[in-house]
């Protein structure tokens, strides 16, 4: 038994060498970008490259992609093993979520966008005029990109996403030499961490300086709106989601949107719950633990009380309908309908945190006037 | 004689279920509710907690309403069609009429990416997929009965409404090609019935259909009797086949196509009851046959959502995931155990 211990202990000590010798195949010069709340990607900066690593491109994903960012005429070690070579800076662009377009904006880069899927969700006003100017290509969908409308318009680089694993359509897109790089921004869990991917944006076009110091800004702010969060005594007591049907959609206790209300101050009454994707939980029992709470940030559609309780008249029961205390994002739209928050809401915490800091607070924050969250009328 | 007086006493078991059934439904859900609670509430009685009644009054009883409603209904539509096509695996949406809904309620989900928003404005009425599945039923309907008027043989109006299930499902398909994921979730969780958001003024309207065509369908009990022998003999005991076939249709539409606008395309239920009732009654008379499968229809859909709810945790199941999860092996023991197939 003893000597079985001592092979399984020397087995433990080989491997563990094993991976440390990998590892240094890697040049290891480089100087790491400062990552400080994003989990999901890494930037190592050398002479005339950077290393970008998108870690999970997409939940469970087996292996990080590694993406070699290359300035033009750089010399480029022959041992480096990389998914994709970029050229940086990039100057025409194609993105797929309209998550990725305020980082755009943020950095003066929107210009460079030649293509989108969806138009219509696009809700950024500079973004827009571009649109009606006729500026930016409609590819469709991200689902199933039109592949010939893409390489017609041929952007140095498209970044992409995918639910889970490589997406079909820009499979075929890479093979015609199109570079395709894919961005995690969206399995991001933390409101800083989902907003810090703007370096990513800033590593592609060459602007890391000023991605930072947008971050550090948004991060500022962030931080000072919790800080006066917390200053109020009371906590009042709060519900998301909606119904379909019977079946109330709730957010789980460790999502994203859950995070903003514990800095918010407020008590998400699912906040012990953990898992990926949305609680589904039967009407009765949602009725019965948050028939008192003091508000409702609704992710429905609907934009009245009127509309409200004509999708079920059961939402009368709630302290929060009674009350008129519903919030809801579906009252901020861009001009072809898209809403607002799922656009900007990753990028700006900052703001989203402030939106609710009045609702639950509003003495705190006088005179500030919400981005995204709306009463209903 | 003798078997005429077991098959009353079977009867009047299956009503006695029905209503235990019913009761034991209402009683359990996500929220523990003490039954005394429970009988105070359907009583009129003080409760000790208003949310209780709440859950009990109108969330609990419209629910075990349209249960009876749906799974009666369904299991009377799937009888008449059995019959009508002397098909055992005939069941309710032979028709056509669940795949006209899905039509109609796929344009409402996804109709906006291909036609453009303003479908979407009309998604915001809680009635929109009442009426989107009701009008793409009726068009189904309709197009089958111009079929029949012009058939002369049944089995043709079997393999018409096979036609139309896989017209509208590429066509529901060709939508979902183009819908983003969040509307095409909309849809599938349609697909996967519900039988807990109606209201009582749904359940109202729901149940003038439902009597309508429950009592169309017992005004043909006769005829039904006389189509198990075979059209030419019908027709020599001087049935008037079209008109009988055409009532029988208008019956399974009234009944499947209502419940499917309100709760959803229900599965298996209609197909099954007919074939538990007929292991379990040994009788191919109708006028035994109709109200076994009105009492049975009810009491397996109340069983089935009761588990559906999982008594006790915060978490439900689509209802149609355990239609099918209870019911086949019901149905597949049975017929092992008889070893004989009555139909």
């Amino acid at each position: 038994m003893k000597k079985l211990y001592f092979i399984f202990f020397i087995a433990i000590i080989c491997s563990c060498k094993d991976q440390k010798s990998a590892n240094h195949a890697l040049k290891a010069e480089g100087k790491k970008v400062n990552i400080e709340n994003a989990e999901g990607f890494s930037i190592e900066k050398f002479e005339g490259y950077s290393i970008l690593k998108v870690k999970t491109p997409w939940p469970e994903a087996e292996k990080p992609l590694t993406y070699l960012l290359a300035d033009e005429n750089a010399e480029i070690p022959e041992n480096i093993e990389y998914d994709e070579k970029i050229q940086v800076p990039v100057e025409s662009i194609v993105v797929t979520s309209t998550t990725h377009i305020p980082a755009l904006e943020a950095l003066n880069e929107e210009s460079s966008l030649v293509g989108f899927p969806g138009l219509n969700y696009v809700s950024s006003t500079k973004t827009r005029k571009l649109i009606s100017e006729g500026k930016i290509a409609e590819l469709g969908q991200n689902e199933n990109l039109n592949t010939e409308v893409l390489i017609n318009t041929n952007p140095d680089l498209v970044v992409g996403f995918a639910i889970n694993g490589a997406n079909k359509a820009l499979v075929t897109v890479k093979k015609t030499g199109i570079p395709v790089i894919y961005n995690g921004d969206w399995t991001e869990q933390s409101p800083l961490g989902k907003a810090e991917w703007i370096k990513f944006f800033g590593a592609l076009f060459g602007k890391e300086k000023k991605a930072a110091e947008i971050f550090n800004t948004i991060k500022k702010d962030y931080l000072k709106a919790r800080e006066v969060a917390a200053t109020s005594t009371n906590r009042p007591t709060v519900i998301t989601g909606s119904m379909f049907k019977d079946q109330w959609y709730m957010p789980y206790g460790n999502s994203w949107q859950a995070q903003f209300f514990k800095d918010a101050n407020a008590n998400y009454l699912y906040s012990e719950t953990k898992g990926n994707g949305s609680l589904s939980l039967s009407f009765e029992s949602v009725l019965n633990k948050a028939e008192d709470a003091d508000f409702w940030i609704s992710s429905g559609q609907f934009t009245s009380y009127e509309q409200l309780l004509d999708q079920s008249p059961h939402y009368q029961q709630f302290k929060a309908v009674r009350d008129k205390n519903v919030y809801s994002v579906s009252l901020s739209k861009g001009e072809t309908g898209g809403i607002l928050f799922y656009e900007l809401g990753p990028q700006r915490p900052d703001l989203v945190l402030k939106d609710l800091i009045s609702i639950f607070h509003p003495k705190l924050l006088e005179n500030y006037e919400p981005v995204f969250y709306k009463p209903l009328q | 004689m003798l078997n005429q007086r077991k098959y009353i006493l079977a009867l009047i078991f299956l009503f006695i279920a029905v209503v235990f059934t019913a009761l034991f439904n209402i009683s359990l859900g996500s929220v523990s509710i003490p039954l005394k609670e429970v009988i105070a509430s359907l009583l009129g009685m003080h409760v000790e907690k208003d949310t209780w009644r709440y859950i009990i009054l109108n969330y609990r009883l419209p629910k075990a309403m349209t249960a009876v409603i749906t799974g009666s209904g369904l299991a009377v539509s799937g009888l008449l069609m059995q019959t009508l096509f002397r098909n055992p695996l005939a069941g309710p949406y032979v028709l056509g009429l669940s795949s006209g809904a899905s039509l109609g309620v796929a344009l409402v989900f996804m109709g906006a990416s291909v036609f453009g928003a303003s479908f979407a404005a009309i998604f915001l009425s809680s009635w929109s997929l009442v009426i989107a599945s009701s009008l793409g039923s009726l068009l189904v309907l309709f197009a089958v009965i111009l079929a029949s008027v012009r058939l002369r043989d049944t089995m043709a109006i079997l393999i018409i409404g096979l036609m139309f299930a896989s017209l509208t499902a590429a066509i529901v398909s060709v939508l979902a090609y183009f819908s983003p994921a969040s509307n095409l979730q909309q849809y599938v969780f349609w697909s996967y019935g519900s039988l807990g958001n109606l209201g009582w003024s749904e359940v109202g309207i729901l149940s003038i259909f439902w009597l309508a065509g429950i009592l169309i369908s017992i005004g043909s009990i006769k005829n039904l009797n006389s189509l198990l022998l075979g059209e030419q003999y019908a027709r020599s005991l001087g049935t008037n086949i079209r008109k009988n076939r055409f009532l029988i249709i208008i019956a399974t539409s009234l009944l499947a196509g209502s419940i499917t606008a309100f709760a959803g395309p229900i599965a298996f239920i209609g197909l099954a009851v007919p074939h538990l009732i007929r292991q379990v009654i040994p009788s191919s008379n109708h006028i035994t046959l109709v109200p076994a499968v009105i009492f049975g229809g009810a009491i397996l859909m109340l069983l089935c959502d009761t588990v559906a709810q999982l008594p006790g945790s915060e978490v439900s199941l689509p209802i149609n995931a355990i239609t099918s999860i209870i019911g086949a092996p019901v149905v597949i023991w049975l017929l092992v155990r008889k070893r004989r197939f009555n139909f």
